[in-house]
C-alpha cells in the first residue's frame, strides 16, 4: 500500500508540474503557473492518498455515494462492507468541506 | 557485473517504418506477441475438451474467467458486463507480461513506462468517454463534490481536476516502478552472488526470497491494474 | 534508464496497440464465449440434475406415504378383526357360563327337594318310632292299655319341641 501511496504522490506532482510548466512556456509566465500547478498537484496527490487511505481503497471517488448506490463497488476490496463504506465517504466528505 | 539495467534495453528485431513512425519489432514487440499467443493458447486448448467436471487446466481457466468476472460485477456492476472482454484483456495481457518477465533471460514489456502509460491512457480515455457519452455534460458535476462551500470551489476544482489527470500517471506508474524495481533489484542480488564468493549465500538467499516476492507482486500488480480500471469504470458508469 | 529514451516510445506504443486488439478480440471472439459457454452448461446441467434428484425424492416421498397408509388400514383391520374375535369368544363364554350355572341351579334345587323330602319322611318314621317306643315304654312302666292318641299327642309335642 504504500507504494500505491507513493504513485498517488509521485503522479500528482508530475501531472501538476509537468501542466505548469507547459503552461509556462506556452503563457511565458514562468516560473509563477509551474509553482501554482506544483502545489496544486501535490494537493491532487495528498487528496488522492488521503481517499486511498480513508477506505475510499484504491478508489478516487469524487462525489460520496448519496443514495443507496445503485450496484457494485462496494468499496475498492470487494470483501468490504458497502455501510462501512458508506459511513467511510460521508466521512471523507466531511474532511474536503472542511 | 553488468548493468542490472541492461535487462530494459529495447533491441530492435526487425526495424519498421510507417510513415515518420517508428514501428520496429523489437524484443519489447516480440514479448507483447508472446503474451498474446500464451494466453490464447492456454485459454482455448485447456478448454478443448469441454469436460463437464474440469481438470486441473481447464479449472484454471475457468478460475481466471470468474475470477475476473467477479471482480467486474463486484467492483462496477451489472452494468459493466459488456466491458467484461476488454477488463479480462487487460488482466491477461498484463498478468502473462509480467509472468513472462519472471523467466530468466526474457523481456519485461510491463517495466516500460511506455506501455503501461498506455494501457493506462486506454483505460483513462475509455472511461472518460463512457462518461461523456452516459452523462453529457452532467459529467463535469464530476469535479465538484456535492455540498462543497461556494468559496472552496475555486481553489477545490483545480485540485479535483488534476487528481482526475493524475489517475493514469499513477496508475501507470504503479506498474511501471513496481516491475522496474523489482526486476533491478533481483539483478543487483545476482550480480553480488557472484562477486561476493563464498558469502554470495546471503545474497542468494535473498533472491530467493526476492523471486517468490516477484511473483507475487506480479500476480497482485496486474490484479490492482484491473481492479482500478474497473473502479474508474464504475465512476464513468454511475458518476460518483 | 532506458525506459526514458523517447525514442523507443513508439515502437512500444504501436506494436501495445496492435497487440492488444489483437488479444481482445481473440478473448472477446473466441476464448471467453468458450470458457462461458462451458460454465453456463455446467450450470444448467447441474440444475436440471437437481431438478431431477428433487422429482424423485418426490415420487419416494409419495411412495413411502402410500406405503404407510396401507400399513396403517392393515394394522386397523387387524385390530378390529382381533377385537371381533375378542368379542365374540367373550360372548361365547359368557353364554356357556350361563348355561352351566342354570343347570348346576336345577340340579342343586333337585338335590334340596330329594334332601327335604327324605327329612319328612326320616322325621315321619322317626315320630312312628317314637310313638311305638313311647307306647311301648309307657305300657311297660304303667302296665295297663295305654291310650294311643294321648301318646301320639305328647309325641309330636315332645317333637315339635326339639325339631
Amino acid at each position: 500500500m504504500a507504494f500505491a501511496c507513493g504513485a498517488h504522490m509521485v503522479a500528482g506532482l508530475a501531472v501538476g508540474a509537468g501542466i505548469g510548466y507547459v503552461l509556462d512556456r506556452w503563457l511565458g509566465t514562468s516560473p509563477w503557473l509551474f509553482v501554482v500547478f506544483f502545489f496544486l498537484g501535490a494537493a491532487a496527490g495528498i487528496l488522492n492518498t488521503y481517499r486511498t487511505a480513508t477506505g475510499m481503497g484504491m478508489a478516487l471517488g469524487y462525489r460520496p455515494a448519496e443514495q443507496g448506490n445503485e450496484e457494485g463497488r462496494p468499496g475498492a476490496t470487494p470483501a468490504a462492507g458497502a455501510e462501512e463504506t458508506k459511513s467511510q465517504r460521508g466521512g471523507n466528505r466531511g474532511g474536503q468541506s472542511a | 557485473m553488468a548493468n542490472p539495467l541492461d535487462q530494459f534495453v529495447i533491441k530492435t528485431i526487425v526495424p519498421i517504418t510507417v510513415g515518420d513512425v517508428d514501428a520496429s519489432f523489437t524484443n519489447s514487440s516480440l514479448f507483447m506477441v508472446i503474451a498474446v499467443a500464451a494466453v490464447t493458447v492456454f485459454l482455448t486448448r485447456t478448454v478443448r475438451d469441454r469436460q463437464l467436471v474440469p481438470g486441473r487446466w481447464q479449472s484454471i481457466a475457468e478460475l481466471m474467467y470468474q475470477f475476473v468476472g467477479n471482480m467486474v460485477r463486484d467492483n462496477v456492476g451489472s452494468s459493466g458486463k459488456p466491458y467484461f472482454p476488454f477488463i479480462f484483456s487487460l488482466f491477461m495481457f498484463i498478468l502473462m507480461g509480467n509472468l513472462l518477465g519472471m523467466i530468466p533471460y526474457s523481456f519485461t514489456f510491463t517495466s516500460h513506462i511506455a506501455v503501461t502509460l498506455g494501457m493506462a491512457l486506454m483505460v483513462f480515455i475509455g472511461t472518460t468517454v463512457v462518461a461523456f457519452a452516459k452523462h453529457g455534460v452532467k459529467f463535469f458535476g464530476f469535479f465538484l463534490p456535492h455540498g462543497t462551500p461556494w468559496y472552496i470551489a475555486p481553489v477545490l476544482v483545480p485540485i479535483e481536476v488534476l487528481s482526475y489527470f493524475t489517475r493514469p500517471v499513477s496508475l501507470s506508474l504503479r506498474l511501471f516502478a513496481n516491475l522496474t524495481a523489482g526486476h533491478t533489484l533481483l539483478k543487483v542480488f545476482a550480480g553480488f552472488i557472484f562477486a561476493m564468493g563464498l558469502a554470495g549465500v546471503v545474497p542468494l538467499a535473498a533472491s530467493v526470497a526476492l523471486t517468490g516476492l516477484e511473483f507475487l507482486l506480479a500476480i497482485l500488480q496486474a490484479y490492482v491494474f484491473a481492479v482500478l480500471s474497473c473502479i474508474y469504470l464504475h465512476d464513468a458508469l454511475h458518476m460518483h | 534508464m532506458p525506459q526514458f529514451d523517447p525514442a523507443v516510445w513508439s515502437p512500444q506504443l504501436v506494436w501495445l496497440a496492435i497487440t492488444f486488439v489483437v488479444m481482445y478480440l481473440l478473448m472477446s471472439r473466441v476464448a471467453l464465449p468458450r470458457i462461458g459457454h462451458i460454465l453456463e452448461e455446467r450450470e444448467t446441467r447441474i440444475a436440471r440434475n437437481l431438478e431431477k434428484a428433487e422429482s424423485l425424492k418426490k415420487q419416494a416421498d409419495e411412495a413411502v406415504a402410500a406405503y404407510e397408509q396401507r400399513m396403517a388400514d392393515a394394522r386397523a383391520r387387524a385390530q378390529e378383526a382381533l377385537r371381533q374375535a375378542r368379542d365374540d369368544a367373550a360372548e361365547d363364554a359368557a353364554r356357556r357360563h350361563a348355561e352351566l350355572s342354570e343347570r348346576l341351579s336345577e340340579r342343586i334345587s333337585a338335590g334340596e327337594a330329594r334332601i327335604a323330602e327324605a327329612e319328612r319322611e326320616a322325621i315321619a318314621s322317626i315320630r312312628d318310632i317314637a310313638i311305638d317306643v313311647a307306647a311301648g315304654a309307657a305300657q311297660k312302666l304303667l302296665g295297663g292299655r295305654v291310650d294311643r292318641k294321648g301318646v301320639t299327642a305328647a309325641t309330636d309335642a315332645a317333637l315339635g319341641e326339639a325339631g
